[in-house]
């Protein structure tokens, strides 16, 4: 049966190339430390906060996950730490001023083809076209303004400081995709190495029953 | 003591002598290979579906105002809620991976023939009603693709001649997929899985009937045939053990390739996505039905791709015993038939063009024809062979066959 593996490859590789035409992303890697949370945090409630809310994320999970309380205290004003960190921009509002509703951002590193890529491409996509209007290589079609600034900023000190902020922010809203990634990963390396030897002995087990067989 | 109890059901229930006669005493070929492993994974998975649905339904809300929420609220606040939830998806695409391999076995080693059609009929049924019950279950999360794939799918059933738009009103329950068609979808979602242990029964009743098949295609003689335990369960556990490894890494490390990116979204009956694909299992089916230009048509060689494999008995008409051990033509045919699928796998996954359409009718074309000539290429195949003259191995496993026909009538 050794052509069925073959053909499964063969398979496997060319869904592999239909995936590898795509526009080519920024490679992005999720920074899992308290600080990077921290700092994600407060990047997210400066520039997102005003207009996308994250309905499924409470403050009080920001506090499970390590992050100071009176950080969170000053982040989350009147609203109580059970509350969800949604967004006090209303919808009507939103649609006057957009014409489109923010889409909630709980979910949105899961919800893109890309992922965390995609997001972190996105917010560093901005750019000035020829004729002076701020569009983006990524969604060129896209109602949200420029809120990191980074078409506009010439200064490389800056750029850096706005690429460093789109990181922090986009391994915030990974973690507030998944929350319980890191604690996923972790177990999964237990169970894994439980059925490892499981399976161990019971090829033991196979082979010490079959070994009574004569042939 | 235990053996006054084990006396006392028995007087009142075959308890000891089930034991024997289905395990311990039950005669299995000695030559299965590993192949043979995925009838008992199937029958796992199908308890860890269960297992881990139920857990998941004391959680899951079938209304489409709070359904998604309700699989968030899961996935986030309940303890171990998004490992009950990878399991459960994941064992979902491990189940038609397989149940499909396990239909490959039965294939390529013509498992499917006398005295075995009935087992081979009633897993064509387990195999729909596993397609129907997925099919229902991808629509509780309640995402973007969970309603496009439930709208595209339920949609086809206009094709029914007469009476088509009720049957699509009867199944959503409303004239576009809404709350009703949730609610019931997870009614029949939960239902489903007792039918498939109802016909599970059966195909197992079937099968300690007229016992496994074996590489060789013919009935092995008593002396040739060892008990299922101890060997069998040892090697089908070892089988599992191997099973979970791989099953838990896809669970614990990479879930998200089991979910669609476009099912994070909430359904919206207004957004469209750019491009509905269904889930792997189904990609070569939904080819067949993209390759017919024609609407009704499509439908029913959907249909029939699925049903075709029901008339194999018929179709194969070989007088060598089984599959492709000893019938190099057919091995052929099985390795191509296996390449087409994966062929009209991709075609189903990609955006259609004219390219991939055209592939895609040449597979379609491809899939149909080599069930509709296997009488006459199996035929000509058995002509050919015993005019070249058959090798000795399989003259005698022809003899010892009749032989142990022989016997068996004398009894």
């Amino acid at each position: 049966m050794n052509r069925l593996f073959a053909s499964l490859l063969l398979c496997g590789f060319i869904i592999i190339q239909a995936f590898a035409a795509e526009e080519k992303l920024e490679d992005f890697q999720v920074d899992t430390s308290v600080i990077a949370m921290d700092r994600g945090v407060d990047a997210f409630m400066n520039s997102c906060h005003g207009c996308h809310s994250l309905k499924y994320v409470h403050y009080r999970d920001l506090a499970s996950f390590g992050i100071d309380k009176e950080r969170i205290a000053s982040w989350r004003g009147d609203s109580t730490l059970d509350s969800a960190m949604t967004s006090l921009l209303s919808d009507e509002a939103a649609l006057a001023s957009f014409g489109k509703v923010p889409p909630d951002l709980s979910m949105i590193v899961r919800a893109r083809e890309g992922g965390a890529s995609y997001v972190y491409s996105y917010l560093t996509g901005y750019y000035i076209t020829p004729d002076g209007k701020t569009s983006n290589h990524f969604f060129p079609l896209t109602r949200m303004p420029d809120a990191l600034e980074i078409s506009t900023a010439t200064d490389p000190v800056k750029r850096v400081e706005i690429i460093e902020q789109a990181h922090d922010i986009v391994s915030f809203l990974s973690w507030a995709a998944d929350p319980h990634e890191a604690e996923r990963k972790s177990l999964g390396y237990y169970v894994i190495g439980y059925l490892i030897i499981l399976t161990v002995l019971l090829y033991n087990v196979k082979l010490q029953v079959w070994s009574r067989l004569k042939s | 003591m235990a053996t006054r109890i084990i006396e006392w059901i028995d007087q009142r229930f075959p308890l000891t002598s089930f034991i024997k006669h289905e395990l311990t005493d039950y005669p299995t070929p000695r030559n299965l290979g590993y192949w043979w492993n995925f009838g008992f994974l199937a029958g796992f998975v199908l308890m860890l579906q269960v297992v881990t649905g139920l857990f998941l339904a004391f959680h899951y809300k079938p209304d489409a105002a709070i359904a998604f929420d309700s699989v968030q609220h899961l996935m986030r606040d309940v303890n171990y809620g998004w490992l009950l939830r990878y399991m459960h998806a994941t064992g979902a695409s491990s189940f038609f991976l397989v149940i499909y391999i396990h239909m490959a076995r039965t294939l390529y080693y013509g498992s499917y023939r006398a005295p075995r059609e009935l087992m081979w009929w009633t897993g064509q049924v387990l195999l729909l009603l596993l397609m129907a019950t997925a099919f229902m279950g991808y629509l509780l999360p309640w995402g973007q693709m969970s309603f496009w794939g439930a709208t595209v799918i339920t949609n086809l059933f206009r094709a029914t001649p007469f009476i088509g738009d009720q049957v699509v009103v009867w199944l959503r329950g409303d004239y576009a997929v809404g709350d009703d068609t949730l609610t019931r979808f997870f009614a029949l979602h939960y239902l489903f899985p007792f039918l498939i242990i109802g016909a599970v029964v059966i195909h197992l009743v079937a099968l300690h009937s007229v016992k496994s098949s074996n590489p060789s295609g013919i009935d092995l003689a008593d002396k040739d045939n060892i008990p299922l335990h101890p060997y069998y369960t040892s090697k089908d556990f070892f089988g599992l053990g191997v099973f979970l490894i791989l099953y838990f890494i896809v669970v614990f490390f990479f879930p998200h390739s089991v979910l669609e990116p476009a099912n994070n979204v909430p359904a919206n009956p207004l957004i469209t996505p750019d491009h509905i694909v269904p889930e792997w299992y189904f990609l070569p089916f939904y080819a067949i039905l993209r390759s017919v230009p024609n609407m009704v048509g499509g439908v029913a060689a959907m249909a029939l791709s699925v049903m075709i494999f029901a008339f194999m008995p018929f179709l194969d008409r070989s007088r060598i015993p089984g599959g492709g051990r000893y019938r190099p033509v057919y091995r052929i045919m099985f390795f191509l038939f296996m390449l087409d699928i994966a062929v009209l796998g991709y075609v189903g996954f990609v955006p259609p063009t004219n390219k991939t359409i055209a592939i895609g009718q040449v597979a379609t074309v491809y899939y149909f024809g080599s069930f509709l000539l296997l009488p006459l290429i199996s035929k000509v195949e058995d002509k050919w062979l015993f005019k070249r003259g058959l090798p000795a191995k399989i003259k005698t496993l022809i003899a010892s066959e009749e032989e142990e026909k022989r016997k068996r009538r004398h009894r």
